[in-house]
């Protein structure tokens, strides 16, 4: 027998359930205002703004343009060079960010001493502030420091690597690749605990060497996560903007002779620094439609492996 | 488990490589503690001072310990705004039906995939109008959520069986109720975590800062160090002194919750 109190409390659990929605609203609320306010509406200005003439100085005047300030940005030169340092920072980071976080991963969980001590290691470059990383990476750039002097084992010349024209760029990727590996080496070492030590154990029944359980067993295991890892650091790459920032602290950002410039440096240029929302905003629209465009890619390889 | 001999030379190759990859901030922190001729020589422990930090700290051109206190402040906003709307939203997303649900996961997918950046000039624009350029309110009020964190939180509530919820609510808890008296205390882990990521990036954000704070009063550090470094560029050990002082806070974090921060990591990250 269901006592007669219970029986109350179950009904006044039910009708406490018809308030769910009310409930429900009041939780999601504070998210939901907020991304509103400070999400979509913006969201919605930049592309707004990108189709008007407006500047931060006269915004009540700004005017619709059309498509003009986009006809502008993919008529200016400095907006090709920005594409390509980006594609440049993509193309040398990916590779060798991916290969990289796959090797260190490996190797910190196989079986070997100081397990721990070897993982904080590897992830602290990745807790620490991109700014506070290149003002001491700067340092040690300089001509006849540690690592320029280094550096030249590789036939690069001695020389003060972020204010080189031809160096700028790769110091800046090479920051960008210290700083970010960590964060896929920890991405790396979920995935490779989810790989079942059975199939390892068969294979080595099966007489696999090292090599062969490291082609046939590890990386295709571990294709799912390759293929975040590749997407992710694809993005993350067009979005290095920091280690930019700090070598072009009093100069038109991008420096030295706009050989660091990136799409982020390019609309933050004309948006914030020259107060061209309008420009600036097409400008950010382009870049926004160059990630969706690579999520997009993703999704469709991603649907066609199943 | 693995068992057996300990794979020594992954061991020493895996220990070179890591002291190479830290050697920059070990340096960083070793020359903060030189006097200026020593900088770049190995001098002993007894040749040490801490003349840079309290050069550093005490600079009246540069008020430290104001822009230390608002980073303090933008990051304990932050935090405070993030624990309490995405485990709000996490919730309700978990374990509540209302209207319009379907919609809300939408807008979390769909704003994951927007790079945030989109936002910034609008951001800058409104925040000029408010007159809050230059105060703490720029930094914090549009962050005070997160997509990803709504996400994580959404996750660990979804772990939480149901039947314990019941039991709760027939026990006389109102849904409210439930979500202080259970659902938090249960996913402590996942509020460390999101904290813990939440401190980092924002105790290390630049774009943001760098875009609204304009004036030195208003700096945040990171903002501050950045001007301050190529003034004093050639005083290597006062810059670097400046960078310990910054980056000590989230090493020390890091370091106590590791386990937490790594596990924040992967989950955010292979889920998002």
């Amino acid at each position: 027998m269901v006592s007669h109190e219970t029986r109350l409390k179950r009904k006044a659990f039910r009708s406490a359930n018809e308030s769910d929605a009310l409930v429900g609203l009041f939780f999601i609320f504070p998210f939901i205002a907020l991304w509103f306010i400070w999400f979509f509406v913006p969201f919605l200005q930049s592309f707004i703004r990108s189709f008007q003439s407006a500047n931060f100085i006269a915004l009540d005047q700004a005017q619709f343009i059309g498509l003009d300030n986009y006809i502008k940005i993919l008529q200016d030169k400095e907006f090709y060079q920005a594409l390509l340092h980006s594609v440049t920072i993509v193309a040398i980071s990916v590779p060798v960010i991916t290969v990289l976080a796959l090797l260190v991963a490996i190797a910190v969980n196989q079986n070997i001493v100081a397990k721990g001590v070897f993982r904080t290691i590897y992830v602290i470059p990745y807790i620490t502030s991109p700014i506070a990383a290149t003002t001491v990476f700067m340092v040690l750039f300089r001509k006849d420091q540690m690592l320029a002097r280094f550096m030249t084992i590789f036939g690069f010349e001695n020389t003060t690597w972020y204010s080189n024209v031809n160096l700028a760029l790769l110091f800046v990727i090479i920051l960008f690749i210290w700083w970010q590996l960590g964060f896929f080496i920890i991405i790396y070492l979920a995935g490779l605990q989810d790989i079942p030590a059975e199939l390892y154990e068969a294979a080595r029944v099966d007489g696999a060497n090292a090599w062969h359980r490291f082609f046939n067993i590890t990386v295709p295991s571990l294709k799912h996560v390759t293929f975040f890892v590749v997407t992710v650091t694809t993005i993350y790459s067009f979005q290095v903007y920091d280690q930019v920032a700090a070598i072009s602290r009093y100069g038109v950002l991008g420096q030295p002779a706009g050989r660091t410039s990136t799409l982020i440096t390019y609309f933050m240029q004309h948006g914030i620094r020259y107060m061209e929302i309008g420009y600036g905003s097409a400008a950010v629209v382009i870049f926004t439609l160059i990630i969706l465009a690579i999520t997009y890619i993703q999704k469709l390889l991603l649907a066609k492996e199943g | 488990m693995k068992t057996g001999k300990k794979n020594y030379i992954v061991s020493i190759i895996l220990g070179v490589f890591a002291i190479a990859f830290i050697l920059p901030l070990l340096y960083a922190l070793y020359t903060s503690f030189l006097k200026l001729s020593d900088i770049d020589k190995l001098v002993g422990i007894k040749n040490w001072t801490l003349e840079s930090y309290l050069k550093f700290w005490k600079d009246p051109n540069y008020n430290i310990p104001r822009w230390f206190f608002n980073t303090v402040l933008m990051t304990g906003i932050t935090i405070a705004g993030n624990v309490v709307i995405n485990s709000m939203a996490g919730y309700a997303l978990a374990k509540l039906n209302f209207p319009g649900k379907n919609l809300v996961f939408f807008i979390i997918v769909a704003t994951m995939t927007i790079p945030y950046q989109i936002i910034l000039i609008p951001v800058y624009v409104t925040m000029a109008k408010l007159g809050w350029l230059n105060t703490v309110a720029s930094v914090t009020v549009p962050y005070l959520y997160q997509c990803i964190f709504v996400f994580m939180m959404k996750q660990f509530f979804s772990g939480i069986p149901n039947e314990l919820l019941e039991a709760a609510r027939i026990d006389g808890l109102t849904k409210v109720g439930v979500f202080f008296r259970i659902m938090l205390p249960l996913s402590k882990p996942g509020i460390i975590s999101m904290i813990i990521l939440n401190f980092t990036s924002t105790w290390n954000a630049y774009l943001v800062p760098s875009t609204m704070l304009n004036n030195k009063d208003s700096y945040v550090l990171i903002v501050g160090l950045n001007s301050v470094k190529d003034q004093f560029f050639d005083r290597t050990n006062v810059i670097m002194a400046g960078v310990v002082l910054i980056t000590l806070p989230v090493v020390i974090l890091f370091l106590i919750f590791q386990k937490q921060y790594i596990e924040g990591v992967a989950t955010s990250g292979l889920k998002g």
